[in-house]
């Protein structure tokens, strides 16, 4: 996978190695007992959040979840950060007078979610389809994102902090979507990771039904021409070295320095999709969707190396006619596919029940522990941003989760959130918000 | 035996066919008798458009035409469809009649007839159509100038849908209440009657005893000794009273496994004879019953077609899992056309190569859609004594590409290019 | 609990008018003695017969929702009541009992080795639809085969509301004989609410005359009753213009049940139920955790979705929309609490958890409002249960009441467990291992399978289970049935 193009952080702050714990396990049961302590009082009041404050934290939980490439759970943990970094992770330590030490009992801290396909940068369903032209490679939600919108806000206390806000499927190229953190009082700047991050194909079904274009674009052939065609375009521009501001970011695409998520679903779409953008243009392309029976192609997805961000439908029974209820996590994990990811496509999913798609995951035959990759590293690596979030490692944005158990059990309750090191969510009995 | 001379026909002959003789001996390959195997180089005596008799490697007398297609040839009973509209065309209601007859709307002179009679179809059972109980099925010869001509049998069932709903299970435990309520007004009716004749013969012996005290009286007036009469039955009352005794069956038509619970649920403990119709669909999930109704050994009527299990791809074949179960299987075209006849046999020969008993299979077109018609003793067998309505096949009869050479109804041929 | 007095009478008046609903049409008030429930778990008095049916859960960890769990303990059936929960349990022919005479037994027993699951009582969703056909009087129009009936099973409900009728998932199990089916089995209750509305100037308006006329009505009524003894000409009160709903509200028989969600509908309903004396049943209630104080005062009950979201009208200064502690709130301000899922029925779309099939996980969400774990299985064990009128029957394991029950490989509420078997009457209707839905799903491991022991009547041999006669699922079926 080619990295993003995101400066390089420098480690920060003290390099303590922490020792790898034995087995990872998402045990049932969510503790009731878990509570609240801080050492010193904290500052909290929003002006402070808004202007960035980064004051070292350390937080101390019963348990912590790395999500870090060899799984490291530490048990009780401890997480400190520094200037909106994480400076150390390991277990317990002492830490310096000045450097609060929030003590969460019960608490599991978790890295932050990471989702690829959402639609609430504009605060609903409005704003994410231009539906006069088949392809529509110039168009960027980042010029439709509220950071302070109200979806976003109950996202965070779901413990969701980046998201990539992406235009809907309604035609074949439907714009570049934006990176984004959940950061509702920071504003555009303080909030944008990257705009223009990826761009957004629809390559099945949705487009199919209008694609913008009068009479054109109803069918898979002339999609499949249209995205050719444009694709040929840019490809020529860059060869010509030629300027066209319409085909700017999509030569980027072509050229591997953003990605793109390719809305696609059912087996036949899966496949083509796989073919036309890593064979034939060698893109870093991701499959968003894959639902329906599409996991019956998941060896040959696997084999080609592509990577799968799946939901909102995680389960098939009227496609694949096998009278089962198939959870395509399953067979998708099964299979071997490399980076398997989850998403909402909120508001088809409520954003903050982003978890949720990983328990039922779980339910229907994945593992937990893996869903849980696949709403932290695995979508930060399925889209290069793995240098930043996805896993609790030293060098790493402090986008840090803690819950009161299990990650991924409905009934375990967010406590508090930072992103970029910034409380951005706590819980307070009366006025939790999810 | 007793063998008259030969005459030549003179029947009325289509101008395609020539006559067939009145007495004539068919010897053939294989004869598929129903109900007693199969026989090989059998020899089929017909006489006045009877089979008188039939078995392997018979003799022939002298001065007997004979036809002989040994080996070539496989005959069969005519094949018999118990449940066609066939050219009827009413539409039917959702409500209760039962005293309407389908044989009410024949009309002789469809094409339709002849068009299947071709196709080896010699027996029609036509129903009527409609939802609720839209009445009585005629069993019927396609061919005839006029309704009396064709019909074999009048009211051979009485239809009756059955769905998992209120409303259609009142509909039959009303059709028996209505029969209770005429055995009821009929005994209130006797009694009354009796009371009136014993107060009559009182009256009458009164005025006997009166005349002899008081001298002549006037004559009475109501001295007629009338017959009783039984008040009059209702269509309902009437079909349900011939239910219990035997006169009319019922075919439920129901479309889904729970329709059955519920049909013996509103039967309660009402005895009477029945059978069912089951119209195949992709998903059709009567197998969750067929124990039940095997158990019950009634007639199931249903296409023969491969199913699938619901939500799968996985096949079924149910007309073999029901007859497996006992239930005594009846195959109807898959589709009412002429087309649908035309394809009947190999359709059912596909359900034998999808496991169904081969003897079940052409039993389940012949014998078993007559009996239901109460017609068995008539058609639907090579049985001496039967109807001569056979069919002939160079070939198997159930193997697609295998056509039909001729068909005789009533010992007449009246299909194929028959040269004695 | 608040009001005890008349619960209690609302109560016992409801449960001998289930036996015996009242038709409008032919009104007769009720008497208010504070008669016990009786007739359950008598019938246990009875004689072995042929059609004597003994059912048997053993080795599970029976949590019989009234708080209790008792470890590795049996729980016995007979005729689908419960007969007995506890250790030391004798099961009427199972092998260890083979020193009586098989001729003598005359009956079966069904024995199922549930070792290292969890038994709970089959779950009472108190809303739903299309889970056992297409609907009207159920007794007439069940389609025992339906597969969200079987879905439905699958997902730990046994019992379940549709429409105003108190339903059981009584599915069809063949036994390869003859119909064996109980049509009148089906329906708990038929009518346990009627609808009474507060959303409109009109409606309330209409709403009080009813209750008014309803309640001078009964005052009426009640002084006839007694003056009839002394004078036996005396008329009986009119009906004219009175609401014989309103009359069973006021009378304990049926509950009222309102659609509401603003705090203002709340505060209304809370007050002229007080004023009238009845327990309302708030279906939704989305603002109710603003008002809870005054609900629990009214002695309410709320139909609740924790997950439902709503964001409160931003011009109001005070609290309101949707809150995921809705059902805490409520419930600690003495509320009983049913909750449902968003989509009533079931959900095979590919977008999951959000059904009545996952019931479990629409609970979940309300304990992460800091609901407690125990009132969260109530709402749908028991709460809806006293709720229908239908707590004598379902909603707990306990001696006389029927055996709904289902076994899980885990904590009910966790969102890997599946319901391994879901019993109704006494009867296994649903076996995760037979059925294609889950079966390929974390498998029953060789050694967990519980062999389902049958001992026909006069036999002493364990025949095959008579199952769903689908050959696939049969081979599935692990037949490693092994004699004690």
């Amino acid at each position: 996978m080619v990295a993003l193009s995101f400066a390089s952080l420098a480690l920060a702050g003290v390099a303590l190695t922490s020792a790898p714990s034995d087995g990872v396990a998402l045990t049932s049961g969510s503790s009731s007992t878990a509570a609240l302590e801080r050492a010193p009082a904290r500052q909290d009041d929003a002006s402070a959040r808004a202007a960035g404050e980064r004051a070292s934290v350390a937080i101390v939980v019963d348990k912590l979840l790395t999500v870090d490439g060899d799984d490291r759970v530490h048990a009780p943990g401890m997480l400190l950060i520094e200037d909106g970094r994480i400076a150390y992770v390991g277990p317990p330590t002492e830490t310096p007078a000045d450097v609060e030490r929030v003590t969460i009992r019960g608490g599991w801290a978790a890295p932050g979610f990471v989702d690829l396909h959402t639609h609430i940068h504009s605060g609903g369903f409005g704003d994410v389809n231009d539906m006069c032209r088949t392809v529509n490679p110039e168009l960027r939600a980042g010029a439709a994102l509220r950071p302070g919108n109200r979806r976003i806000e109950v996202a965070v206390s779901g413990g969701v902090t980046t998201l990539f806000g992406i235009p809907g499927s309604g035609t074949n190229i439907s714009g570049f979507g934006v990176l984004y953190k959940a950061k509702p009082a920071d504003g555009y700047d303080g909030c944008v990771v990257a705009d223009p991050g990826g761009m957004k194909v629809a390559q099945d079904s949705n487009p199919q039904a209008r694609a913008g274009d009068f009479a054109f674009g109803n069918t898979r052939a002339s999609m499949g021409w249209a995205l050719e065609d444009v694709c040929d375009r840019a490809l020529g521009a860059t060869r010509e070295g030629r300027r066209d501001p319409s085909l700017e970011n999509l030569q980027k695409v072509l050229s591997g320095e953003l990605p793109v998520i390719i809305h696609t679903a059912g087996s036949e779409g899966v496949i083509n999709t796989a073919r036309m953008w890593k064979v034939k243009y060698g893109t870093r392309c991701f499959i968003s969707h894959g639902s329906f029976d599409g996991w019956k192609v998941a060896p040959a997805i696997a084999a080609l190396g592509v990577p799968v961000n799946h939901g909102p439908r995680t389960m098939d029974f009227y496609s694949s006619r096998n009278g089962r209820i198939n959870g395509s996590a399953a067979e998708f994990t099964a299979a071997g596919v490399p980076l398997f990811s989850l998403n909402t496509d909120s508001s088809v999913m409520p954003q903050e029940e982003f978890f949720l798609q990983a328990s039922m995951s779980a339910r229907l035959g994945a593992d937990p522990y893996q869903m849980l990759r696949a709403l932290t590293i695995h979508p930060a690596q399925t889209f290069g941003i793995d240098d930043r979030v996805g896993s609790l490692e030293v060098g790493k944005d402090a986008d840090v989760v803690v819950f009161d158990g299990d990650p991924i059990d409905p009934r375990s309750r967010v406590l508090r959130v930072w992103v970029d090191g910034a409380v951005q969510y706590e819980f307070v009995r009366g006025k939790q918000r999810f | 035996m007793t063998l008259c001379t030969l005459l030549l026909a003179a029947l009325p002959a289509t101008a395609a066919q020539p006559a067939t003789p009145d007495l004539l001996a068919i010897k053939v390959g294989k004869a598929e008798t129903i109900d007693q195997g199969t026989l090989e180089h059998a020899v089929i005596l017909i006489e006045d458009g009877k089979i008188v008799m039939i078995g392997e490697d018979l003799p022939i007398e002298r001065g007997i035409p004979v036809l002989d297609r040994d080996p070539e040839w496989t005959v069969m009973p005519g094949l018999v469809n118990a449940y066609s509209r066939g050219p009827l065309d009413s539409r039917g209601g959702n409500d209760a009649n039962p005293g309407l007859r389908a044989s009410d709307e024949l009309y002789p002179g469809e094409d339709f007839y002849g068009d299947v009679l071709e196709l080896g179809v010699t027996t029609l059972g036509l129903y009527p159509a409609g939802n609720g109980i839209p009445g009585r099925a005629v069993a019927v010869r396609p061919r005839g100038d006029t309704a009396e001509e064709m019909i074999l049998r009048d009211d051979v069932y009485l239809k009756i849908r059955m769905r998992s709903s209120g409303s259609d299970k009142k509909m039959l435990r009303k059709g028996f209440e209505d029969a209770d309520g005429w055995i009821e007004d009929e005994q209130k009716a006797r009694e009354k009657w009796e009371k009136e004749q014993e107060k009559k013969k009182k009256s009458k012996k009164k005025k006997d005893d009166d005349k002899s005290v008081a001298g002549p009286a006037t004559p009475s007036l109501d001295d007629d000794d009338g017959e009783y009469t039984p008040p009059e039955k209702d269509a309902s009352a009437e079909a349900f009273l011939q239910l219990r005794s035997g006169e009319l069956t019922a075919l439920f038509a129901i479309s889904q496994a729970s329709d059955y619970l519920h049909l013996i649920d509103a039967i309660g403990d009402e005895e009477f004879q029945w059978d069912l119709r089951v119209p195949v669909t992709s998903e059709l999930n009567i197998f969750y019953v067929k124990e039940e109704i095997g158990a019950r050994g009634c007639r199931v009527m249903i296409e023969p077609q491969l199913s699938q299990h619901p939500n799968t791809l996985r096949l079924r074949n149910l007309p073999m899992e029901l007859s497996d179960a006992g239930a005594k299987l009846v195959l109807v075209p898959r589709s009412d056309s002429v087309w649908g006849h035309e394809e009947w046999l190999h359709n059912t020969g596909e359900m034998v190569g999808y496991g169904l008993d081969r003897e079940v299979a052409l039993r389940a077109v012949t014998l078993e859609p007559a009996e239901l018609l109460g017609v068995g003793d008539r058609v639907g067998s090579l049985t001496p004594g039967k109807d001569a309505n056979l069919i002939f096949f160079e070939g198997d009869p159930l193997e697609p590409g295998t056509r039909v050479e001729a068909v005789m109804l009533e010992g007449e041929f009246v299909a194929g290019e028959v040269k004695l | 609990m608040r009001f005890p007095l008349h619960v209690k009478a609302a109560l016992a008046a409801g449960l001998l008018f289930a036996a015996a609903p009242l038709v409008r049409a032919s009104f007769t008030p009720p008497t208010f003695d504070d008669e016990e429930e009786s007739e359950e778990g008598e019938e246990s008095a009875e004689e072995d017969g042929p059609d004597t049916r003994y059912f048997a859960v053993v080795g599970a960890d029976i949590h019989t929702g009234t708080g209790e769990v008792l470890r590795g303990a049996t729980l016995l059936s007979k005729n689908g009541k419960i007969q007995a929960i506890g250790y030391d349990i004798e099961i009427p022919g199972r092998d260890f009992q083979a020193d009586v005479p098989s001729a003598e037994r005359g009956y079966t027993t069904e024995v199922l080795d549930a070792t290292g699951f969890r038994v709970y009582p089959g779950m009472v969703a108190i809303e739903s639809s299309g889970l056992l056909g297409t609907g009207g009087d159920f007794r007439d129009s069940i389609d025992p085969f339906d597969q969200n009936m079987v879905l439905g099973l699958g997902a730990g409900i046994t019992s379940t509301g549709q429409g105003s009728s108190a339903v059981k998932l009584k599915r069809y199990v063949s036994d390869g004989t003859d119909v064996d089916y109980d049509f009148d089995g089906v329906v708990l209750r038929d009518k346990w609410y009627t609808t009474m509305s507060y959303n409109s100037a009109n409606s309330r308006r209409s709403l009080r005359e009813d209750l008014e006329r309803a309640s001078q009505y009964i005052r009426e009524y009640r002084k006839w009753q007694e003056d009839v003894k002394s004078d036996k000409e005396l008329k009986e009160p009119s009906k004219k213009g009175v609401n014989g709903s309103v009359v069973e509200v006021l009378t304990g028989q049926i509950m009222a049940k309102f659609r509401a969600d603003s705090r203002e509908e709340l505060l209304g309903i809370a007050r002229i139920a007080q004023e009238y004396g009845f327990r309302p049943v708030i279906d939704g209630a989305r603002e109710g955790w603003t008002v809870a104080d005054e609900l629990g005062r009214a002695g309410a009950y709320a139909i609740v979705t924790p997950r439902e979201r709503r964001d409160k009208n931003e011009l109001l200064v005070r609290d309101g929309g949707s809150s995921i502690e809705n059902a805490a709130i409520l419930h600690a301000a003495g509320v009983q609490i049913a909750i449902k899922p968003g989509s009533r029925g079931v959900s095979l779309g590919g977008i999951t958890g959000r059904d009545i099939m996952h019931l479990p996980v629409e609970v979940g969400f309300a304990i992460r409002g800091g609901l407690p774990e125990e009132a969260a299985v109530a709402s749908v064990t028991t709460v809806p249960a006293r709720m229908m009128g239908v707590a004598h029957r379902v909603g707990t394991l306990a001696k006389g009441r029927d055996c709904d029950l289902i076994v899980t490989d885990g904590d009910l509420l966790h969102y890997q467990t599946f319901v391994q078997w879901a019993v109704v009457d006494g009867k296994v209707v649903y076996d995760k291992e037979a059925e294609l839905f889950f079966a390929h799903i974390r498998p029953r491991a060789e050694t967990e399978v519980a062999p389902l022991q049958r001992l026909d009547a006069g036999e002493n041999e364990e025949e095959e289970e008579g199952d769903e006669d689908d050959d696939d699922e049969k081979d599935k079926k692990k037949d490693d049935e092994d004699d004690d």
